[in-house]
């Protein structure tokens, strides 16, 4: 898989590439708009990463021209606006998804993720960590066998973290993806419920399935001990 | 018809003038033509009374009487000119008398004696039958020294019946005069202020979105251009500095958003290093704070956008009841976990006008701080009313309280009261603040009161939806929700369902 990754900034294109090398993709970085172009075009990409503000031509621009080109190629805007009208521009621009500047990493690889296994998209009916299994059709949650009751949030709190096994989630995508944007303010709503999941799913087990990572966020994987 | 619009007022102030000249003029041409008429007939009797003496009566002694009857019929014919003619002798018997006039208009025989004094000449009006004379008496002596009284009247009804004629003019002339004015003046002050209707009608169709678009500008020179440049002047100013705001929260995303990014980039980086437990804590530390730092600069650009009057774009009539009551419910678990009991009292279909995502971050943001400030056990109240064309939403806690001195400033950026600082609950200082800024841009208001040791209450009061149905909000209710969020997710409206 290759990606271009459209940045000037040069500290930020670094970790991004750093980042998605590990993960082992293809990185190819631009510093502006016009060598972000000329890069589109000598080579195919799978995916391109695009800074909207740039030197020389802005981002707006180069995703003009690439739209006009090769229409299929999917590109993932990086903004530093975040109103509803700078949105919806992105989206009429032709983008397929946005993220708003600072950005945790993980964030960014689970748009990553979505955005390059687009149209048949992976959706396991039953996804299974260790000895934990969620069935997507009935919604029931097994931990060893046994039944565990969830409310509708918690289960789709642990749904959200079970579809990206160990990836870090931040607060702000389980708050985005599990209630809406106007809670973002709400101090401490996914600790609580994050710890009300645990008291179901890791209480009365050895192996705690659900991770904090300080200051990203919360993983679920397969048994770590603390 | 807007009996208060200019047209109406500038067209009745005039016809009123008009009207009022017209009366003035027509009752000045009146009386002027009166006395005119009145003068010219008595002047008229006069010059006839003195030529019968110089011209008739001279020759009495010579030709006798019968000379005298007989010129003054032939000359005079006071029956056909419908005049009244009678010469009395010195003794105050008749020598001539006029008989009836050809028509009848009154009867020469009724007209009263002559009256003392004899001497002097003199007019008066004597009423005959239906009729008013005007009579003239004038002595006259002949040379040998014999008095003669000769009396000449003329009836006043043909004066009456000018002046009647020109009353009837001026009755008949004078409202079509003032109707005709009416109707001009009503047309030219349309044409006149059509240029201003043209101008209001494009002011109310502009907004924060097309403030490049301009007035039109009437180039007549008068008052009306003068309006749509002054107007225009206003606009672009207005442009400029909204222009300016938007540069200003651009330029600070990106200022303060890049370095955050950097930070945070750099930091997790380090995080997936094999670092010390100790190390590990204090990177965890570092990205706490940056997100602290990036959430701070999200609610200020907010707010900044908010007082720019960006937020009102995406209205639509919500049911506050319901939205409160899906917002209560998903933060009762944060509730739960203190022991605290969630009581709702919420009127049905109390509905408003709103951005719902802001609306529901107004209602999130009151709860969450109640829950926040009220100790283990306490009890938060929410309720929804309707106060006539007010919507009222109300929070009520029984926690703590605010100090009295706290509560003007609870609403400032930043402001933290002595207890919520010492708590360090690790909010940003701004959501109160937000708050405000979401009730204001809405025309909402949001109040507080609070007694120290007993609770605090927030209030707000958001103006309560018109009438009418709107459909097309009712479509773009969740459009707009799907595109803020990422594809591949479920929309907000999904996320946003009941807690079971």
């Amino acid at each position: 898989m290759r990606i271009l990754l459209v940045e000037d900034e040069i500290k930020v294109s670094n970790f991004v590439s750093r980042g998605l090398s590990t993960e082992r993709y293809a990185v190819d970085t631009a510093r502006d708009g016009s060598s972000g172009i000329q890069f589109s075009q000598a080579c195919h990409y799978d995916l391109i990463i695009l800074d909207l503000m740039l030197p020389s031509i802005s981002g707006g621009e180069v995703l003009k021209l690439i739209r006009q080109r090769d229409s299929n190629v999917p590109v993932l805007v990086l903004t530093a606006k975040d109103s509803i009208q700078d949105k919806v521009d992105i989206f009429e621009a032709g983008a397929d998804d946005y993220l708003t500047k600072p950005f945790a990493f993980a964030e960014l690889l689970v748009r990553v993720k979505a955005l390059l296994r687009r149209g048949p998209v992976d959706r396991a009916s039953c996804l299974r960590i260790d000895d934990l299994e969620l069935d997507r059709l009935s919604q029931h949650v097994k931990r060893a066998g046994k039944r565990i009751d969830l409310t509708s949030k918690e289960y789709a709190l642990l749904e959200y973290l079970m579809s990206h096994p160990g990836r870090a989630l931040s607060r702000t995508m389980i708050i985005e993806h599990v209630w809406d944007q106007s809670f973002d303010g709400v101090t401490n709503i996914v600790d609580v419920y994050v710890r009300h999941l645990r008291g179901k799913i890791d209480a009365r087990h050895t192996r705690k399935l659900i991770r904090t990572i300080r200051g990203v966020g919360y993983a679920i994987d397969e048994g770590g001990d603390s | 018809m807007n009996f208060r619009s200019l047209r109406f007022r500038m067209t009745a102030w005039y016809a009123g003038l008009l009207t009022l000249s017209l009366l003035l003029f027509g009752v000045s041409v009146y009386l002027g033509l009166e006395h005119y008429l009145d003068s010219a007939l008595r002047k008229n009797i006069a010059e006839e009374a003195r030529s019968i003496g110089d011209n008739i009566l001279e020759d009495v002694e010579t030709k006798g009487e019968k000379y005298v009857i007989e010129e003054t019929t032939e000359n005079y014919a006071p029956e056909i000119n419908g005049r009244f003619i009678r010469i009395t002798r010195e003794d105050g018997s008749q020598l001539y008398q006029s008989s009836a006039p050809k028509d009848g208009s009154f009867d020469p025989t009724r007209v009263s004696g002559t009256r003392e004094p004899l001497s002097s000449a003199a007019y008066r009006r004597e009423p005959v039958g239906r009729t008013t004379l005007v009579l003239y008496q004038r002595r006259y002596f002949t040379p040998t020294g014999k008095a003669f009284l000769i009396e000449v009247g003329a009836p006043y009804r043909e004066i009456a019946r000018i002046l009647d004629g020109l009353i009837l003019i001026l009755a008949l002339g004078t409202p079509i005069i003032v109707a005709l004015a009416v109707a001009g003046g009503y047309w030219m002050m349309q044409r006149a202020l059509q240029p201003v209707n043209a101008i209001a009608a494009q002011a109310e169709r502009l907004g924060y979105r097309n403030l490049k678009e301009r007035l039109p500008i009437v180039n007549s020179g008068d008052e009306i251009e003068r309006l749509s440049i002054s107007l225009n002047r206003m606009i672009s100013r207005l442009d400029d500095s909204f222009q300016h705001i938007n540069r200003f929260s651009a330029d600070v995303s990106h200022e303060l958003r890049t370095p955050l990014t950097i930070l945070r980039g750099e930091l997790e980086t380090l995080a997936q290093q094999r670092v010390s437990a100790d190390h590990m804590e204090m990177i965890g530390s570092a990205l706490e704070e940056t997100d602290r730092l990036s959430k701070i600069v999200s609610q200020l650009l907010a707010i900044s956008r908010l007082d720019a009057g960006e937020a009102c774009r995406q209205l639509v009539r919500l049911d506050l009841g319901a939205l409160a009551i899906s917002i209560a419910d998903q933060l009762r678990l944060l509730a739960d976990e203190k022991s605290i009991s969630m009581v709702c009292d919420i009127a049905p279909g109390v509905e408003v006008e709103a951005d719902q995502i802001r609306l529901r971050q107004v209602v999130a943001n009151l709860l969450d701080n109640a829950i926040k400030y009220t100790p283990d056990g306490g009890v938060v109240k929410l309720s929804v009313s309707l106060l006539k064309n007010t919507a009222i939403l109300q929070v009520e806690d029984n926690g703590g309280g605010i100090a009295a001195a706290d509560l003007p400033h609870i609403f400032e950026r930043f402001y933290r009261s002595d207890v919520a600082r010492s708590r360090s609950t690790g909010g940003s200082g701004l959501g109160l603040a937000i708050v405000k800024a979401i009730c204001a841009a809405h025309g909402a208001d949001v109040k507080v009161s609070s007694t120290q040791g007993a609770g605090s209450s927030f209030r707000v009061e958001w103006p309560r939806a018109i009438n009418i149905l709107r459909v097309d909000d009712r479509v773009s209710d969740t459009g707009l929700a799907g595109i803020a969020n990422a594809p591949e997710r479920p929309s907000a409206s999904q996320a946003t369902s009941f807690e079971a």
